[in-house]
C-alpha cells in the first residue's frame, strides 16, 4: 500500500515554515463569520498598510475559530513568538496593531484576546483560557480557525489522512467496530447510532453504494456544518472516505447548499488537493477501496435536509420526501443502498478513527458520546460556534460558555423549527438526545437560540411556523395546511383576538401535524408550539385573557408612552416620527397621540440610541 | 409477456388480519389495495391503480401491529400475518381532521352546508362561473371523489377558516381547462404525465402553501410538449382538470365500450352519455390495445365531431341554385333515378376508409351487383403507396400493437407520437423503462428521439434504405455498406454502426412504422425491408395509417381490382385516381363519406352520402349516422373486428335531424333500384352475410388479431413512378405527409376547437435556419415554384422539419377547412419533389423596411 509519508513531510515542513518563518505572520479569520463582520476591508488595509510601510508579513486567511461575536478576529505571530489573537479589528486598529508590533516591537494591548501558544507569554492570558473557550473540548472543529481551510498542508501536517490510511489498513467491519463501540451517534438530529445504519446498507446486495454528506444546513440560526466545511473541509471529506470505505461505497456526494459559497469553494479546493495526492478516486493509497466525490448544490429548500427528499433532488427531481421505508440505507440514490450522513458525524470520524473509540467515547453521557457543536446564538453575551461533550448542562453553555444574558433568561430554543422552546427548569439538565426529547425539543443539527424577557414566546413559535409552513414541500396534507393553520391561530392570539378555545385547537392540531405528515419536517413542525403551550401556557393566557403580551413585543398589544420625567425635549423623537404623531416644543416633555401612533418603533430606538435621557419613551402592554 | 404480468398472475396468496378478520390477498399488493379486495373501505384521494403510491393525502392511514405511529395504507406492503386495524378511534379522529384540513383549502361551503340536500333541488344558478366557489359551480358536481370521503368520514363542519388560493383558472390552451383552486394537490396528475405517459409536462410547482400543479417556468401546456392526452382529467378526483366541452353536461348517464373511430390502432372507448347524448370519451381499459391510454383524437375530438353545428342531419336535393331540405323518399327516389340504366364505365363510388364493416361491404355489393360495375375506389389508396399487393402482404405480417412493450429493440421509423398515435408512444416508453433500446430513423426531429438511443436523422425518403441496413443486422446477415448507405442516406456515419450495435443483440424486436415514412418512400424501400424481416422470427410490426377501417377497405373489397376476401377483381372500373388525373370523368359520382376535393369535379350529377356537407356543390345529399348513431364494426391494424357502439338514438326531428346508416341508406336505394336483398334488418345481419362470403371474417365482434389471409393478387407490372421535379441544384425538397386529422369527409382541424387553435397541419413548414437564410425571421411568406405550380404562401418555422426540406400535410379529407385550399397544386403529387424553389415573398410595407434593415445598417457602417 501507498502512504502519505512524502506529502506529509512536504506538508510538515511547510506548517513548521509558518511556525517559525522570519517574517511575521498575520491570520484572519475569513470564515463567513469574519467576512460578515469586516474581514475583508480589514484585509485590504493589513495589505496595503503593508505595502505602504514596507512590511514584510504573510497573511494567512483562517476559518472561524469559535466566538464569532469577536469577529473579525486577526492574529500576529511574530517570529518565535506565539500567535496572538485580536478581537474586533478595524482596519484602523488592524494599521496600529501592525505598527506597535512591526515597528516599535511592542505587544499591543488593545483588543487583546489571548495568544495560542502552550506557555506564558509576556502576562498575556492564553487564547484557550478565555471563558468562552475554556469549557469546549475541541474534537470536531480542532483545526477550525488555526490552519488555513484551502492548504492540504496544514491538514496533512495536523494529521491529517492519518485516519483514512489506518482505516485501509483493516477491515471494513474492524472500522465499523470502532464506530460503534465509540457510540457516535448522527449528528443530524435524530441521533440514530451511524453503525447501524452503515450495517444495515453494507448488508443490502447492490452493485454499488452511495455516501452522502448532508451539508443541507437550513434551520435559521445554524451555521455549524457551514463553519467545519469553511474552516476544515478536508476533516469532512476524510470522514467520508472512512464512511464510503466502511459501507463499501464508490461514489460519494456532498450535498451542499448553494447560499454557503464559501463552503462550496472550499470543499472544490479540497477535492482537487485530495485527487493530487491520491486519495480520491481509483485504488485510493494503492488498496482496492476507490471512491469519488463529487459537489451538488442544493437550491435552498429546507426539506431537502430530510434525506429522501435530498436524494429525489439529486437525482434531478423535485425535492419531495417519500415514505419511508425503503429506507435509504437499503434503497436509496438510484435504488442503490446509500448512507446519508451529516456534516458533523463525518466531521467527528477522523478523530475517532485516529485516537480510537474509547478516547471519544470519554466525552458525553452513558447513551450519548463524544463531543457535539452549538451555534450559540439569540440574547447571549457571547455569540459563537461552540463544541462542548455530551451531557454540559444547558447553564454552562449558557451562563459559563455564552456569558449569560443581559436581561432575565427566559427560554432557549434547541433544534431550530425542529425543536422547543426549553424553559429555565432545564437548565440544570444536561444536553442529550434522550432529555431533549423527553422536554418536547430536539437535538436537531446543534442551533441554540437563546431568548430573554424581551421575547415573546408566542412571536417566536409565530417565527418558526411560519418558516416551517413556507418550507413544507406541499406534498402532504398536514404540514402543508396544518401549519398554515397553526400561523393563523397563533396570529390571532397574538393580535388579542384569540380565545381560550385556540388552545386545545393548537394541540388538536399540532397532533394531527405531528401523527399524520409524512417526513420530519412535518413531524416535528409543531414542536415549538407544543412546547411553548407546556412551559409558557401563562404567556398564552396573558395574550388571550388579559390581552396583553408580557414582553411588549405584539404590535396590537402594546402601547407606547413617552415618560414625562424622563424626557429631555430634544425632539429627535418629533423628527422621526411618520405619522406625527409626537408633538412638543425643545426642552419640554413631549406629548404622544396614541391615535397617530402606527407603532414603528422608531422613537423607541432612537431614544435610546441616543440615551440622553435614558429611555423616556417605552412599550408597554396591558392596563 | 411481461414481468409484470407474471407477478400480477404468480403471485402467491397470504393471510392477513384486517380489523380482526382473517382475509387473504396477493403477494406484494398495498395494505389498501388487500383491504379493498376483501371490501373494506379505506378512505384515499392521491392513491390510484395506475400510479406509484404517494402517501400525500394522509387520509388511508391505519394502524398495523408492530409498527410505528399510522402508517399509510397505500404506501406499505402486505406482509404475512400482518394485524391491520383502519376503523379505530384514534383514525377516525386524525382523518376527520385532515379531511378538515383538506377542506380548508377548497371551496367547500356547498360540502358541508346543512342545507345542502335543499339547494341541490333548487338551486343551479352559478353554474359556468369562472372559478368554483362551491360544489354547485363545480363541473365535477356529484362525480367528485372529495365529495364521496366527506359524506363517508361524515364531516360536517369546518372548524377552520377556508383559505381561497385565488389563482386565475387555466383557460388558455386547448381542450381542458384547469382551476387549481379547487386541486388538492394529489398529484395524480403529475404522476400519471410522468409515470404513465412518460411526457413530464406537469410537475408540482413552488412549495408551501404556494404549492400548486403547472408546467416548468409556467409555460402554456402547448409549448411545453403536452400531448393533450386528457390522462391527467381522467385522474382528477375534484373538478380541477375538466374538458372544455363537456365540463357542464353534468354527471353522466351511463357509458358504453366502443371503438375510436380516428385511426387504425383501434383503441377502446367509453363513451359516456348524457340525455341520450354523447358526453365525453374517456379510455377503456382495455389490457389488448391501449390499456386506459388514449390520445388527443380520441379522448377530446368525438363530442365535438358528432355535436358541431355544421353538422348535416337532413337530406337535401339541389334544385337550380339552391338547396332544398326534402324528407328521405324524395331524395332516394331522385338518387334512384339517376342511378338507373347507368353504363358500369359512367359510375364511380368512392368510400371513406371510415366506415364500418358493413357499410363498405354493401357499398361494394351495391356497386357491384346493382350498377355491375367495378367503380369502386377509397382514399385509403394513398395510404397504401406502392399498391394494393404490397399492403396485403404486409398486413399479413404478425402485427401488434402490445408486443412493443415486451421487445428488447424498438425500431421507429418516420413516426412522432405526441399527437397522432400517442398510445404507441406510451408503449415503447413504457418498453424502455423496462430496459428496451429504441432507435428512431427520422428526418423529422419526433417526440420519440427524445428518449431514443439512438436517433437516425436521415435525408427524407431514405429512411427505407437504412431499415433495410438494420434488417440485413437483424436477419444475421454482415453489413459491408455501411459506410456508403451512411454516405446515401446523410446518417453520420458513427452513428449508423453504433446503431448497428445496437440492434446486434437482436432479441425481441418491434417496428413501428408512422404513415409519413410510408408515403415519403419513392422506392417503397420500407416495405421492402419489413417484408424481409418477416423471416425472422421474435420480430413484431406496426405498419399504421389514419383511416380507422383502412384494414376493413382492403378486406372488403372497396377498390376497383379487388373484390371481397380480397380475391382479385375481374375487369376495371373507374378509380380515384383516373377522375384525379383527369383521365376519366364518370357521369355519376356517389360520395359516401369522402370529399377528396376542395372544388366540384365535373361529373353530371354528385351524390354525398355524409354526416357534414361537403365543402362543394352536390346535387344530392343524403345526411349518415356518426359514429355515435349507429352499430357497426371496425377492423383495426391488427385484424380484430371490434365493435362500435350506438349511443344515441334520436327519433326523427327537425332538431334532431334523420341520419341513417350508410349501409341501410345504401339498402333503402337498392330497394329503389328493385333489389331488396341488399336491404338489412340490422348491422349483425350484414355481417351474417360478409361472415358467409369472406373466409376468416368473424360473424360477431370478435377482439382476436387476424392476419390478412393470402390474397391471390398479383404485382403488377412496375410500381407507380414517384412524383419528382426537375432536380435544380439549388432547390429544396418538398414533403407532402398525409394529414393525421381526418374522419370520413372532413378534416378534424376544421369542426374541433381545439385542433384548430393547436394548427398543426396549417401552412408549408421550414426548418427555422432554412427560413433565417431566406432572411425570415419566424414564420413569413414565401414564393413556391416546381415545374410550373407557383404558390404564395406563409412559411411557418417548425424546428421538427428536416433542414432543407418543405413540409406539407396533404388534407386527405377536405371538409371543414377551407383556408388550406390555398395550397392545393402542392397536394396533386404526395410523396417527394425535388428541386423546389422557395424565395422570400415582400409584402409592400417590409419591403421598405428590407433596405433599411439592421443588415444594411451593418454594411454600411
Amino acid at each position: 500500500m501507498k502512504t502519505l509519508d512524502a506529502p506529509r513531510r512536504r506538508a510538515l515542513k511547510s506548517w513548521s515554515g509558518l511556525q517559525n518563518r522570519e517574517d511575521p505572520v498575520l491570520y484572519v479569520g475569513a470564515a463567513s463569520c469574519g467576512l460578515a463582520a469586516g474581514a475583508a476591508e480589514v484585509t485590504r488595509a493589513i495589505e496595503e498598510h503593508l505595502a505602504a510601510r514596507g512590511f514584510r508579513a504573510d497573511i494567512v486567511r483562517v476559518g472561524c475559530i469559535g466566538p464569532c461575536y469577536l469577529e473579525p478576529l486577526v492574529d500576529i505571530q511574530m517570529p518565535g513568538k506565539p500567535r496572538v489573537s485580536y478581537s474586533n479589528v478595524t482596519p484602523e486598529i488592524a494599521c496600529a496593531l501592525l505598527d506597535a508590533f512591526l515597528e516599535r516591537g511592542e505587544v499591543f494591548r488593545r483588543h487583546l484576546v489571548g495568544h495560542l501558544g502552550e506557555d506564558g507569554y509576556g502576562g498575556i492570558p492564553r487564547f484557550f483560557d478565555h471563558p468562552m473557550l475554556a469549557r469546549q473540548a475541541r474534537v470536531v472543529l480542532r483545526n477550525c480557525g488555526i490552519i488555513d481551510p484551502a492548504s492540504i498542508d496544514h491538514y496533512l501536517a495536523r494529521d491529517g489522512y492519518e485516519a483514512i490510511e489506518s482505516a485501509l489498513s483493516r477491515s471494513w467491519t474492524d472500522v465499523l467496530e470502532t464506530v460503534k463501540s465509540a457510540g457516535l451517534r448522527g449528528r443530524g438530529g435524530a441521533g440514530f447510532p451511524t453503525w447501524r445504519k452503515w450495517l444495515t446498507c453494507r448488508e443490502t446486495e447492490s452493485d454499488c453504494r452511495y455516501l452522502i454528506c448532508n451539508a443541507d444546513e437550513g434551520d435559521p440560526g445554524a451555521f455549524m456544518n457551514r463553519s467545519l466545511l469553511e474552516g476544515d473541509p478536508h476533516a469532512v471529506l476524510e470522514g467520508m472516505l472512512i464512511a464510503g470505505y466502511a459501507i463499501g461505497a464508490s461514489h460519494g456526494y456532498v450535498y451542499v447548499r448553494a447560499e454557503y459559497p464559501l463552503a462550496v469553494q472550499r470543499l472544490r479546493t479540497a477535492i482537487s488537493q485530495m485527487r493530487e495526492i491520491g486519495v480520491l478516486g481509483e485504488r485510493i493509497l494503492g488498496s482496492d477501496f476507490s471512491f469519488d466525490i463529487r459537489i451538488k448544490e442544493g437550491a435552498g429548500a429546507f426539506v431537502c435536509g430530510e434525506e429522501t427528499a435530498l436524494i429525489a433532488s439529486i437525482e434531478g427531481r423535485r425535492g419531495m420526501p417519500r415514505t419511508r421505508p425503503p429506507f435509504p440505507a437499503s434503497e436509496g440514490l438510484w435504488g442503490r443502498p446509500t448512507i446519508i450522513n451529516n456534516v458533523e458525524t463525518l466531521g467527528s470520524l477522523p478523530s475517532i478513527l485516529r485516537n480510537g473509540a474509547e478516547w471519544f467515547s470519554q466525552y458525553g453521557t452513558e447513551t450519548s458520546k463524544g463531543t457535539k457543536t452549538f451555534s450559540l446564538v439569540g440574547k447571549v453575551r457571547r455569540t459563537g460556534l461552540i463544541e462542548v461533550p455530551l451531557g454540559t448542562t444547558l447553564r454552562t453553555v449558557i451562563y459559563d460558555i455564552g456569558g449569560g444574558l443581559v436581561k432575565d433568561f427566559k427560554a432557549v430554543q434547541s433544534g431550530g423549527p425542529s425543536g422547543g422552546c426549553l424553559s429555565e427548569e432545564f437548565l440544570d439538565s444536561p444536553v442529550d438526545y434522550e432529555n431533549l426529547a423527553a422536554a418536547g425539543s430536539i437535538m436537531g443539527s446543534g442551533g441554540l437560540i437563546v431568548l430573554d424577557a424581551n421575547t415573546c414566546i408566542i412571536d417566536t413559535a409565530k417565527y418558526f411556523l411560519n418558516f416551517t409552513q413556507a418550507e413544507s414541500c406541499g406534498k402532504c396534507v398536514p404540514c402543508r395546511v396544518g401549519t398554515r393553520h397553526l400561523v393563523g391561530i397563533l396570529e390571532r392570539i397574538s393580535q388579542g383576538k384569540g380565545q381560550l378555545s385556540d388552545l386545545d385547537r393548537l394541540e388538536q392540531l399540532a397532533k394531527a401535524i405531528k401523527g399524520g405528515s409524512l417526513c420530519g419536517l412535518g413531524q416535528t413542525a409543531p414542536n415549538p408550539v407544543l412546547t411553548a403551550l407546556k412551559y409558557f401556557r401563562s404567556e398564552f393566557l396573558a395574550h388571550i385573557v388579559d390581552r396583553r403580551c408580557p414582553a411588549a413585543v405584539c404590535r396590537d398589544l402594546v402601547v407606547y408612552r413617552i415618560r414625562k420625567e424622563k424626557c429631555t425635549g430634544c425632539q429627535r423623537c418629533v423628527q422621526v416620527c411618520p405619522t406625527g404623531a409626537i408633538t412638543g416644543p425643545r426642552s419640554e416633555p413631549h406629548n404622544l397621540d396614541l391615535e397617530k401612533c402606527i407603532k414603528c418603533r422608531s422613537c423607541y430606538e432612537i431614544c435610546r440610541f441616543d440615551a440622553i435621557a435614558g429611555d423616556a419613551i417605552v412599550i408597554e402592554s396591558g392596563a | 409477456m411481461n414481468p409484470k404480468t407474471i407477478r400480477a398472475k404468480h403471485a402467491r396468496s397470504i393471510g392477513i388480519e384486517i380489523d380482526h378478520r382473517g382475509v387473504t390477498c396477493p403477494e406484494g399488493v398495498s395494505v389498501l389495495r388487500a383491504a379493498e379486495m376483501n371490501g373494506v373501505y379505506v378512505p384515499s384521494l392521491c392513491s390510484h391503480k395506475d400510479l406509484s403510491p404517494f402517501g400525500g393525502c394522509r387520509l388511508c392511514m391505519v394502524e398495523i401491529e408492530g409498527m410505528r405511529g399510522y402508517p399509510m395504507a397505500c404506501s406499505t406492503i402486505v406482509q404475512e400475518g400482518m394485524k391491520v386495524l383502519t376503523d379505530t378511534v384514534a383514525l377516525r379522529e386524525m382523518r376527520k381532521e385532515i379531511l378538515e384540513l383538506i377542506l380548508s383549502e377548497h371551496p367547500s361551503s356547498c360540502l358541508v352546508c346543512t342545507e345542502k340536500d335543499e339547494c341541490k333541488e333548487n338551486q343551479y344558478t352559478i353554474r359556468k362561473a369562472g372559478v368554483s366557489t362551491g360544489c354547485r359551480s363545480c363541473p365535477n358536481d356529484g362525480g367528485c371523489e372529495l365529495q364521496n370521503v366527506v359524506e363517508r368520514l361524515g364531516v360536517t363542519d369546518i372548524h377552520y377558516p377556508v383559505y381561497y388560493h385565488g389563482y386565475e383558472p387555466g383557460h388558455d390552451d386547448p381542450f381542458f381547462d384547469r382551476d387549481y383552486n379547487i386541486c388538492i394537490l394529489c398529484g395524480r396528475c403529475v404522476r400519471m404525465c410522468q409515470e404513465v405517459r412518460g411526457a413530464g409536462v406537469l410537475a408540482f410547482t413552488h412549495r408551501g402553501p404556494k404549492t400548486v400543479i403547472g408546467t416548468a417556468f409556467g409555460r402554456s401546456h402547448v409549448e411545453a410538449g403536452c400531448e393533450f392526452c386528457g390522462a391527467c382529467v381522467g385522474v382528477c378526483p375534484t373538478g380541477a382538470l375538466t374538458d372544455k366541452v363537456s365540463k357542464w353536461d353534468g354527471q353522466p348517464d351511463g357509458l358504453q365500450v366502443s371503438t375510436c373511430p380516428f385511426c387504425a390502432l383501434g383503441c377502446q372507448l367509453e363513451l359516456k352519455h348524457r340525455n341520450g347524448r354523447l358526453s365525453r370519451a374517456e379510455a377503456h381499459l382495455d389490457p389488448e390495445i391501449n390499456d386506459g391510454q388514449l390520445c388527443v383524437r380520441g379522448r377530446f375530438c368525438l363530442p365535438e365531431v358528432t355535436h358541431h353545428h355544421e353538422r348535416a342531419k337532413k337530406p337535401v336535393l339541389k334544385r337550380g341554385s339552391y338547396r332544398r331540405e326534402v324528407d328521405w323518399s324524395e331524395a332516394l327516389d331522385e338518387v334512384a333515378a339517376h342511378l338507373k340504366g347507368l353504363a358500369p364505365d359512367d359510375f364511380l363510388m368512392v368510400v371513406s376508409p371510415d366506415l364500418t364493416n358493413e357499410s363498405l361491404f354493401v357499398a361494394q355489393k351495391f356497386v357491384r351487383s346493382i350498377l355491375k360495375s367495378n367503380g369502386i375506389d377509397s382514399t385509403a389508396r394513398s395510404t397504401f403507396p406502392g399498391g394494393i399487393d404490397l399492403w396485403a402482404k404486409l398486413l399479413s405480417l404478425p402485427i401488434s400493437i402490445k408486443e412493443i412493450a415486451h421487445a428488447d429493440t424498438i425500431i421507429a421509423v418516420g413516426l412522432d407520437t405526441r399527437f397522432y398515435f400517442s398510445i404507441v408512444g406510451v408503449e415503447v416508453r413504457r418498453a424502455l423503462r423496462e430496459g428496451a433500446r429504441l432507435v428512431t430513423i427520422d428526418s423529422h426531429d419526433s417526440n420519440l428521439a427524445r428518449y431514443a438511443d439512438l436517433w437516425l436523422r436521415t435525408r427524407p425518403g431514405t429512411e427505407g434504405t437504412v431499415l433495410g441496413l438494420l434488417a440485413d443486422s437483424l436477419l444475421g446477415g454482415s453489413a459491408p455498406n455501411a459506410a456508403r448507405i451512411a454516405g446515401k442516406t446523410g446518417v453520420d456515419r458513427e452513428k449508423l454502426a453504433r446503431a448497428l450495435d445496437a440492434v446486434a443483440p437482436g432479441g425481441a424486436v418491434a417496428i413501428v412504422v408512422g404513415p409519413s415514412a410510408f408515403a415519403a418512400d419513392p422506392e417503397y424501400r420500407l416495405a421492402e425491408a419489413l417484408l424481409r424481416l418477416a423471416e425472422r422470427e421474435q420480430t413484431s410490426f406496426l405498419p399504421l395509417f389514419h383511416g380507422s377501417n383502412t384494414r376493413g377497405v382492403l378486406e372488403l373489397g372497396a377498390f376497383p381490382e379487388i373484390l371481397p376476401g380480397p380475391r382479385p377483381a375481374e375487369g376495371k372500373g373507374i378509380s380515384l385516381d383516373d377522375l384525379l388525373q383527369g383521365r376519366a370523368t364518370p357521369k355519376v359520382l356517389f360520395l359516401i363519406g369522402e370529399a377528396p376535393f376542395f372544388e366540384r369535379p365535373s361529373c353530371e350529377y354528385i351524390i354525398a352520402q355524409d354526416i357534414y356537407y361537403p365543402p362543394f356543390e352536390v346535387d344530392a345529399f343524403l345526411p349518415a349516422s356518426s359514429f355515435a348513431e349507429a352499430e357497426g364494426t371496425l377492423t383495426n391494424v391488427e385484424g380484430r373486428v371490434q365493435e362500435n357502439a350506438r349511443i344515441e338514438d334520436l327519433p326523427d326531428g327537425a332538431l334532431t335531424g334523420c341520419a341513417r346508416p350508410d349501409w341501410l341508406i345504401l339498402g333503402m336505394l337498392a330497394e329503389r333500384l328493385s333489389r331488396s336483398d341488399l336491404l338489412f334488418e340490422s348491422a349483425a345481419r350484414v355481417r351474417e352475410q360478409i361472415h358467409r362470403e369472406v373466409p376468416g371474417f368473424p360473424e360477431e365482434p370478435d377482439r382476436r388479431q387476424r392476419m390478412l389471409a393470402e390474397t391471390g393478387i398479383g404485382s403488377p407490372a412496375g410500381r407507380p413512378a414517384p412524383a419528382r421535379g426537375d432536380a435544380r441544384a439549388d432547390g429544396r425538397r418538398l414533403l407532402v405527409v398525409p394529414g393525421g386529422f381526418r374522419h370520413r369527409g372532413i378534416d378534424l382541424c376544421g369542426v374541433v376547437e381545439g385542433l384548430s387553435e393547436l394548427s398543426l397541419e396549417e401552412g408549408i413548414r421550414l426548418h427555422p435556419e432554412d427560413l433565417a437564410e431566406l432572411g425570415i425571421e419566424g414564420d413569413g411568406p414565401v414564393l413556391l415554384r416546381a415545374d410550373g405550380i407557383e404558390i404564395q404562401a406563409t412559411a411557418r418555422a417548425d424546428a421538427s422539419c428536416p433542414p432543407g426540406s418543405i413540409i406539407v400535410h396533404r388534407p386527405l379529407a377536405c371538409g371543414g377547412i377551407p383556408h388550406r385550399k390555398d395550397l392545393e397544386p402542392l397536394y396533386r403529387a404526395s410523396g417527394i419533389r425535388e428541386g423546389v424553389l422557395v424565395e422570400p415573398q415582400a409584402t409592400p410595407e417590409d419591403s421598405g423596411v428590407a433596405g433599411r434593415g439592421a443588415g444594411g445598417l451593418k454594411a454600411e457602417s
